[in-house]
């Protein structure tokens, strides 16, 4: 189906002010005019920006939030529309499910704002310097795992259902708004405009190219990992701003004799991460810290969830004090991982 | 996941894990000037398996992981043994009786006692580390006829600082059961007539063939790590030799990570484990 974008934000607007089919929020990524985009709502009166390149902050801060109270029950009840989600978000969600909600436990909250949002995601319709999603395996563009995707061709979106809850989503958005078909050439518009994007990640990041089996990543040597952390001031950004770090410390916020935990987000790059009390810790130097993200992304999480930790975002990279490339790291490692 | 490691993890996930259970300090025993014994009744009782743990809250302070230290016959009080030794515990030494704490849990893997049936159960544990293994020895004198003979082998820096001291004759009545002491110091002024040695100068007292049986080890790392080795010298097998790893087990279900150790989480694969298991794990004795 196709849409005209001036009509898909009107809908928006109207979803949030009439709460069409109880909608509480509308989130997608918004502009500050300096190329670079954040999760806002529409009622900001910001730009929306849908065709871009992934924003500065991962989707993980709608679902997974930065400080948040342990209790479900005291949660408000949200529909949210979640628009512009791009594919290496999509698919450290897909981590985060696995981490989050699974057989042997769920994570009350997560679980909470993973039903009630509606994850519209949208092609890549330029790369940022630090995109990689080519080198593990990725697309800038979604196939799969979204409830609706929007390929913008022009001044339309071609709409793709995903799931039954974009299946709805598409019938609400037809109660009052006009779509059409989707014409042939307009499909293979979108074909080709995804190849062009996917072509130029590839041409980005041809310097760091690597093969994708990381399997002896533990044997490479420390003095390896010392030497390619040495910029590294172990303040623990890249964690905080990767899509599918969800390490956390619990705070006691108990007051009154009514027991309340708070979760925030921690960091294994922080030196007192893994201390325990008396003050050993298993990891004291910064370069077996920095070694352990790398292997969190690239050993453990594929061991535990069958899924890369890494989906290629490159927000570490733009994130990181010491100016060092996540590429760049994996480059060198690999190329030692043939000699191990 | 091994299917052992399975079998050993109860399930018990099936609430908010992050649910606190109010409980009551009802009894507080000085075990030594370091460890204290706080006595707890909880809101309702809370029923684990020996070598599982709990984390303790101190309202408005933290919490952290603590290995209930009495039998897991009993689910309506929980004793936990704690040493001052950081900051939550630093609380846990000023609290009182009748003061309020908060339980979640129990998180983790349990020492399969069933295995232990029939057979001649050693247990090497020094300083804190005997807290759990006081669970799993009282947890086995329950039925003490159901295992050939228990002998646990305990450390401490000093006789002052030995731990249980109320209960060492009650349990050295059993004709199947061997409690030995060992201290590494005896300073002027302090009596003492059991050994004197690191704990693990115990063994040679140790008349145990140790091809299919079981031993078990808990204490500071140093002590874990030599212990474990001396077992192994000694002729245990690998997949004998039970651990209790104590990391930071923040959350207690394998989310917040902090405890991992490569391919394992301390808190959801462990705190139970066979050396088998995490011999090849990075900075296990750390």
């Amino acid at each position: 189906m196709l849409i005209k974008s001036n009509d898909l934000l009107a809908f928006l607007h109207k979803a949030v002010q009439e709460k069409l089919d109880g909608t509480t929020d509308v989130v997608l990524p918004t502009s500050n005019g300096n190329g670079h985009t954040y999760f806002g709502t529409l009622q900001n009166g910001q730009t929306a920006v849908l065709n871009s390149f992934r924003t500065v902050d991962p989707t993980k801060i709608l679902f997974y939030l930065t400080r948040e109270r342990m209790r479900p029950e005291e949660l408000a009840q949200k529909k949210r529309i979640i628009l512009g989600v791009k594919n290496c978000d999509l698919k450290a969600l897909e981590v985060m499910d696995r981490a989050l909600i699974n057989q042997e436990f769920v994570d009350p909250t997560y679980k909470h704002w993973r039903e009630s949002s509606v994850i519209v995601t949208s092609d890549c319709g330029a790369i940022g310097p630090t995109c990689h999603c080519n080198l593990v395996d990725g697309h800038p563009f979604a196939t799969s795992g979204f409830d609706l995707n929007l390929s913008a061709i022009n001044d339309n979106y071609v709409i793709t259902v995903g799931s039954d809850k974009g299946e709805a989503l598409l019938k609400l958005l037809q109660k009052h708004v006009t779509l059409s078909q989707a014409p042939e050439t307009v499909k293979q518009q979108v074909e080709n405009q995804r190849k062009a994007i996917q072509q130029q990640l590839e041409q980005q990041n041809a310097a760091y190219a690597r093969s994708t089996n990381y399997d002896h990543m533990r044997a490479v040597e420390h003095e390896l990992w010392n030497d390619v952390s040495k910029q590294c001031i172990g303040c623990g950004a890249c964690t905080h701003i990767c899509p599918t770090c969800y390490c956390l410390i619990l705070n006691d916020e108990t007051k009154a004799q009514k027991f309340v935990k708070e979760r925030s987000y921690d960091s294994c790059q922080l030196s007192g991460y893994a201390r325990v009390a008396g003050g050993a810790t298993p990891r004291p130097e910064m370069h077996k810290r920095f070694r352990n993200r790398y292997l969190c992304k690239f050993d453990f999480m594929p061991h535990d969830f069958g899924l890369l930790g890494c989906t290629g975002c490159g927000r570490c990279t733009d994130a990181c004090a010491g100016e060092i490339d996540f590429r760049e790291v994996v480059h060198v490692v690999d190329k030692n991982l043939a000699t191990v | 996941m091994a299917a052992m490691v399975e079998s050993l993890r109860p399930d018990n996930m099936l609430h908010n894990p992050y649910e606190v259970i109010p409980a009551t300090i009802y009894e507080i025993v000085q075990e030594s000037p370091l460890i204290r014994t706080i006595r707890l009744r909880p809101e309702k009782p809370i029923k684990f398996q020996t070598g599982q743990f709990i984390e303790l809250t101190i309202p408005g302070i933290g919490e952290g992981p603590f290995t209930p230290s009495s039998s897991h016959f009993i689910s309506d009080v929980m004793d936990v043994t704690i040493m001052k030794t950081g900051f939550v515990t630093e609380y846990v030494h000023q609290a009182q009786v009748g003061d309020l704490v908060g339980l979640r849990g129990p998180f983790g893997s349990r020492y399969p006692i069933e295995k232990f049936e029939g057979k001649d159960v050693v247990i090497l544990g020094g300083g804190c580390g005997l807290a759990p293994l006081r669970s799993l020895f009282t947890t086995l004198l329950d039925n003490v006829d159901k295992y050939n003979s228990i002998t646990f082998l305990a450390g401490a820096k000093t006789p002052k600082d030995c731990i249980y001291k109320a209960e060492v004759t009650g349990w050295r009545k059993y004709d199947n059961v061997k409690f030995l002491r060992a201290v590494d110091v005896v300073p002027e002024g302090e009596e003492w007539d059991e050994e004197v040695g690191v704990v693990t100068v115990l063994l040679k007292k140790l008349d145990i063939d140790p091809t299919d049986n079981p031993a078990v080890v808990c204490g500071p790392p140093i002590m874990m790590k030599y212990g474990t080795l001396d077992l192994l010298k000694y002729g245990y097998k690998e997949e004998n030799l039970y651990l209790s790893m104590e990391k930071k087990m923040y959350c207690g279900f394998g989310q917040c990570r902090h405890c991992v150790m490569g391919h394992y989480y301390a808190c959801k694969d462990g705190p139970v484990f066979t050396y088998a298991q995490i011999k090849d794990e990075e900075d296990i004795w750390e």
